[in-house]
This record gives structure tokens, C-alpha cells and sequence, in this order.
């Protein structure tokens, strides 16, 4: 079965995809670290983020607002925001 | 009591948070942990509404930190370390206030003793390894801490209170460790950190709802202020 979800981009990745946000099918309950690998496939030009969540990690997620970890599941309909954390002062 | 001049100075915010709002912000002391791009604007916002401070910093102020670093100037460079530089001005601009300053690096052994007393502390520092440090610290003491950081056109921001938030280590685990200089415009520091600024100023008087398990998101090249959740 396949559901949609919508991906929000900010910062960084937005200036690399160049869109605010997209609608992507993909199969039914996947885990976010799942929606990140296949967005690596459809969006080539992100393949040289790392998408990591260890020492390397580069990405938050958001799911509908709400700040949410790799290996949540997401619904049809859901509401994907990707953002860089900064560090600088 | 104020005085007859601080109730002049400070009218027009007077008439925010009434007299007892001020009198807190006299009474309140508030760490500015980096006085760089961050530290400049939430230390001279801070000053101007009346805070006493206590400004963290080790360098001092080379010639590619003034497009952003507005407190330090020309003839600081390389010479006055970055507190005494913005101590000198602040003095000047709010004789009223108290500033208290640390030279030196934030370590596990003197934090402790270097933020002693402090009623928030501003997280404006540039690295994680630090935040982590000021994270600790203000829960073992139950210190409220503003979290901010920038890059290029973008930033974040969120309040943690020890008991009621997330820590910053579980809001950012990780992040990973930035390898030498980054993009920065002045404009984005200071976006930030007058945000900075004015969540201090809510938590000291009480007016508003701070950024607790929020994390606003500042993207300035799309024109977007996004809040997410953080419960």
C-alpha cells in the first residue's frame, strides 16, 4: 500500500532542493529514517547530506509540529519538516 | 526602589510589565555566555532594559568579527578581551547597572563558581561541547537557559527551565562539530539575539509565554518563523 506524505525543507536544504515543500508516495507506516533514505533516492542533490543521527547528524524532523526521533512511523497525510541545527554564535 | 530616573529611563517599557516588572530586572542578574555575533545584541538589549549582567568570554576581537560582534570596535582589536570590550560600553550607555565579567573558558571545574547567583543564563556561545556544559549546570542548579545559535541567514532558539523542558542535550543530541569558520551576517546574529534577549526579559517579569518546548526556527532568506513542538 502507498501513502503520502508532505516534506517541508528550511535553511540549508531548502536552498538545496529549492522548493519549500514537496508530496512524496511512499510505502504505508515507514519509519522516518525510512523517508529519509528514499528521499536520498528521488532527490539526488541530497545524496552529500549525511541525514545522521549520531556524532555526524546534520538533520532534525519535525512530524505535524512536533519534534519527533528516526524511528517514529508516519501516517498518510503527515507533515514531514526537515532542518539543519546550526551551532554558531 | 527606582529611582526618579530609572522611572524616566524606563517608562516606556514600565508600561509593559508596571514598576514591579522593573524592579525584577534591577534585582536580576543574567550570564551572557559568549560575547560574539549572539552576546553583542542580547547583552546591549539586555543593558538598555535594565539588567545587571555578567558577561562569559575568553577571546578577544579580531578584525572579522565585526560584521557582526557590534560591540566591539576598531580599537578593541586584538587588545581589550571581548567582556572588557563590551563592559567599557555598556558602562557607558547604562551607568544604572551592575556588569560583572569572566575572562577566561567555561570548564566543568569553575563553572560552578563563575555563574554563581545568575537568574538566566543566555546560551550565545559557538560550539556544543560548551552548550552541553551550560546545560548541565542549569539543571543541577534549576537556572533557566536560553538556547540560540546561527548560520548564514538562519537560526533556532528555545527556553529551557530545568522540570519543565527538554534539556538541550535531548533537543540536540548531537550535532555534528563544524570544521573552522561558518557563513554569518551580522543582521541574523542580531534577529536572534534579540529574541534572546526579550525571552530573558519574559522570564524575569513573568509577561508572556516563553519559548518552553518550543523551538522557533528563523529562516531569513525564505521569510519564515516556524515553532515546532518539542513535547
Amino acid at each position: 500500500m502507498i501513502m503520502k506524505v508532505k516534506v517541508r525543507y528550511f535553511a540549508r536544504f531548502r536552498s538545496i532542493v529549492g522548493v519549500r515543500e514537496e508530496e512524496f508516495e511512499v510505502p504505508e507506516g515507514i519509519r522516518v529514517k525510512e523517508l529519509l533514505d528514499i528521499l536520498k533516492e528521488r532527490r539526488p542533490e541530497l545524496k552529500n547530506e549525511v541525514f545522521a543521527q549520531d556524532e555526524d547528524a546534520d538533520v532534525n524532523v519535525s512530524k505535524n509540529g512536533r519534534y519527533v526521533s528516526f524511528d517514529d512511523h508516519l501516517s498518510d497525510g503527515d507533515v514531514v519538516a526537515l532542518f539543519p541545527p546550526v551551532s554558531g554564535g | 526602589m527606582l529611582s526618579g530616573r530609572e522611572l524616566e529611563r524606563y517608562d516606556r517599557q514600565i508600561m509593559i510589565f508596571g514598576e514591579e516588572g522593573q524592579e525584577r530586572l534591577k534585582n536580576s542578574k543574567v550570564a551572557v555566555v559568549g560575547v560574539g555575533g549572539l552576546g553583542s545584541p542580547v547583552a546591549y538589549y539586555l543593558a538598555a532594559a535594565g539588567v545587571n549582567l555578567l558577561l562569559v568570554d575568553e577571546q578577544k576581537p579580531e578584525l572579522s568579527n565585526l560584521n557582526r560582534q557590534i560591540l566591539h570596535w576598531e580599537e578593541d582589536l586584538e587588545k581589550n578581551p571581548k567582556p572588557l570590550s563590551a563592559k567599557w560600553k555598556l558602562e557607558h550607555f547604562n551607568s544604572d547597572i551592575r556588569i560583572d565579567t569572566f575572562i577566561g573558558r567555561l570548564t566543568s571545574e569553575n563553572v560552578g563558581e563563575v555563574l554563581k547567583g545568575v537568574d538566566v543564563i543566555v546560551d550565545c556561545l559557538d560550539n556544543f561541547e560548551t552548550r552541553y556544559l551550560l546545560d548541565k549546570y542549569a539543571h543541577k542548579k534549576g537556572v533557566p537557559l536560553v538556547h540560540a545559535a546561527v548560520e548564514g541567514l538562519y537560526g533556532q532558539i528555545t527556553t529551557v527551565i530545568p522540570g519543565e523542558t527538554k534539556s538541550l542535550r535531548e533537543i540536540f543530541p548531537n550535532v555534528r562539530k563544524k570544521k573552522g569558520k561558518f557563513p554569518i551576517l551580522g543582521g541574523t546574529a542580531g534577529v536572534l539575539g534579540a529574541l534572546q534577549a526579550v525571552e530573558a526579559i519574559k522570564l524575569i517579569t513573568g509577561i508572556g509565554r516563553p519559548l518552553t518546548n518550543k523551538l522557533l526556527i528563523v529562516d531569513l532568506a525564505n521569510n519564515t518563523f516556524e515553532v515546532i513542538e518539542l513535547r
